[in-house]
């Protein structure tokens, strides 16, 4: 068959599956016996573009047989994407994806206490280590009976240091979540980095006998803040395993599907880190509020923020049979 | 003749159904001279930005740490916002990447999806210090976001895909084919003097090669001929 009539044949089955694959792209709800139709077409499509391909390549035929393959390719291959829901998002979505990386969040938080006590001896039984982590001023401060958290209220507006505190929280978990690219190698150094350093610094103050009142300024944000942080390194830490080892899948699938699910965790934990910025700005370091009721605000926080997540545990049954398609 | 009037590099990917693709692969020269004009961008923003809420701020007599509270959320949304909210909004196109004419797509060819767009800007921070070297060593030019996502950049290429033949002599292959189709579909493009030299040496071409397929004889512009020819006669 010639060029011309194989375009002159072929070219209304062109027409129409561009024109209803087009349409199909925008609507949600196909229906069965519409896709059925557009993938026997889709078939046509691909035999057409193979011959295109082989024996006019370069033309026109073959170029727009082409755009119709991957178009065709991109309706009827598309992963299931359902209208976003912010409520479905919280609720459903977000605990799934943070209940799928669960090992690795397990992984980067067993790093996390091992350095944090290893920062902890080091601070309590290396003097020098003070210095080197705070900064001599705030030692001195430390001499005189004061912690540096007390200048909080003093020297900078609750509204500036809430939002500070904020954006270089969100910061830390980005980090967290995109160190997962270097192999997970950078989710881990943020997870190991920030326990030791904690460690470190509830080291020094214990030093100083004045860790009781460090733990009474984290008590309301510290403990919901170091969850989310190590919920991102685990995001990445799962992004970072999928490109070590892809399984039965290709690389470049099994990747972006572990990125997508990471990508999940990653925005449903930076609106806590608002609300808390809010909290360590203006309720943390305040005078005015007592130990216990920060200390419930923490334990309440924590509880908002895994409470979905645990239940997505509790509803699902022990065996979920096979599902068998007609 | 060529029939491209511009050739990238082409880098063949497989689609989802295996078709292979190829795409026109934005190197890496390319693609930091757009960042440049990003970043340069992106600092304009946060300039705007920071001018605004100055004004903002002593206009609705805000107390200090208020206006810098917001001032630092806004840079902070603008910073990690700003090539992933451009590429969802303009199909894969950054400012800097219209300069230069270049858009992402998914790995396939396809558009990328929202998802993709949003992971390969929030690694962009790494990418910053390892994605060069990556992008020049990667045969498909890919950094870390790129291949996190799942995503290419290519160079938008005008598609020749306009059907403007509808006969042929019998037995011509895809070579002529592609020459009298690239001369149809770009002869009112052409320059008066190209149009009439390009258009003679196609009709000596094709009367050499098919006497008689073209209608009439030679006139002074070869471009009606040729249209009716392979047209049947279509304007």
């Amino acid at each position: 068959m010639d060029y011309a009539r194989f375009v002159a044949l072929r070219r209304p089955l062109w027409e129409s599956f561009e024109r209803d694959a087009t349409a199909a792209r925008k609507q949600r709800d196909l229906s069965y016996a519409a896709v059925e139709d557009l993938a026997l077409r889709y078939r046509q499509v691909l035999h057409d573009h193979a011959w295109a391909r082989v024996r006019f390549p370069g033309t026109g035929a073959a170029q727009l047989l082409l755009r119709l393959a991957v178009l065709g390719g991109t309706v009827l291959q598309r992963e299931d994407e359902e209208r976003f829901s912010i409520v479905r998002f919280f609720f459903v979505r977000f605990p799934a994806a943070v209940r799928a990386s669960v090992p690795w969040i397990g992984v980067a938080t067993a790093l996390f206490l091992v350095t944090g006590l290893l920062g902890w001896a080091v601070a309590v039984y290396e003097p020098g280590v003070a210095v080197a982590i705070l900064g001599p001023e705030r030692v001195d401060a430390l001499h005189r009976g004061h912690l540096w958290t007390e200048s909080l209220t003093t020297t900078v507006p609750p509204s500036m240091s809430s939002s500070f505190i904020a954006t270089n929280n969100m910061s830390v978990a980005l980090t967290a979540w995109a160190g997962g690219a270097l192999a997970g190698l950078g989710s881990l150094w943020v997870a190991m980095f920030n326990g030791f350093l904690l460690g470190a610094v509830f080291g020094v103050t214990a030093r100083y006998s004045m860790a009781g009142e460090l733990g009474e300024f984290v008590v309301a944000h510290g403990m919901l803040e170091l969850t989310l942080i190590l919920v991102c390194a685990g995001a990445g830490l799962g992004i970072g395993v999928a490109l070590l080892r892809a399984g039965d899948l290709p690389r470049s699938i099994a990747v972006p599907r572990a990125a997508r699910e990471g990508l999940v965790v990653l925005l449903g934990c930076l609106p806590w880190f608002l609300l808390l910025g809010l909290v360590e700005g203006f309720l943390s370091p305040s005078p005015h509020l007592a130990v216990l009721w920060k200390a419930l605000l923490g334990l309440a926080l924590e509880v908002c923020f895994l409470t979905p997540i645990a239940l997505g545990w509790l509803r699902q049954s022990p065996s979920t049979p096979l599902e068998v398609s007609p | 003749m060529t029939t491209d009037d511009f050739s990238p590099e082409l880098g063949t990917v497989l689609s989802l159904d295996n078709v292979p693709v190829e795409l026109p692969l934005a190197r890496v020269g390319s693609r930091v001279l757009a960042g440049v004009v990003d970043y340069f961008l992106l600092f304009l923003v946060v300039l705007l930005w920071s001018v605004g809420m100055i004004t903002l701020s002593s206009g609705l007599g805000l107390r200090p740490g208020w206006g810098i509270g917001f001032w630092i959320l806004g840079a902070f949304a603008i910073e990690y916002g700003y090539f992933a909210a451009q590429e969802i909004v303009t199909d894969g196109r950054t400012l800097g990447k219209r300069v230069f004419g270049l858009r992402v797509v998914a790995r396939d060819g396809a558009a990328a999806g929202n998802g993709a767009l949003l992971v390969r800007n929030l690694v962009r921070s790494i990418d910053l210090l390892f994605g060069v070297p990556l992008m020049a060593l990667d045969p498909l030019a890919r950094r870390l976001g790129d291949r996190l996502a799942g995503t290419l950049v290519v160079h938008q290429r005008k598609a020749h895909e306009e059907l403007v033949v509808a006969r042929l002599p019998t037995g011509w292959g895809a070579a002529e084919t592609q020459l009298v189709e690239s001369y149809l579909r770009r002869a009112r493009e052409l320059e008066p003097e190209a149009r009439l030299a390009l258009g003679r040496r196609l009709e000596r071409f094709v009367d050499e090669r098919a006497p008689g397929f073209l209608p009439g004889a030679p006139g002074p512009d070869p471009l009606p001929r040729l249209w009716n020819g392979f047209r049947e006669g279509q304007p």
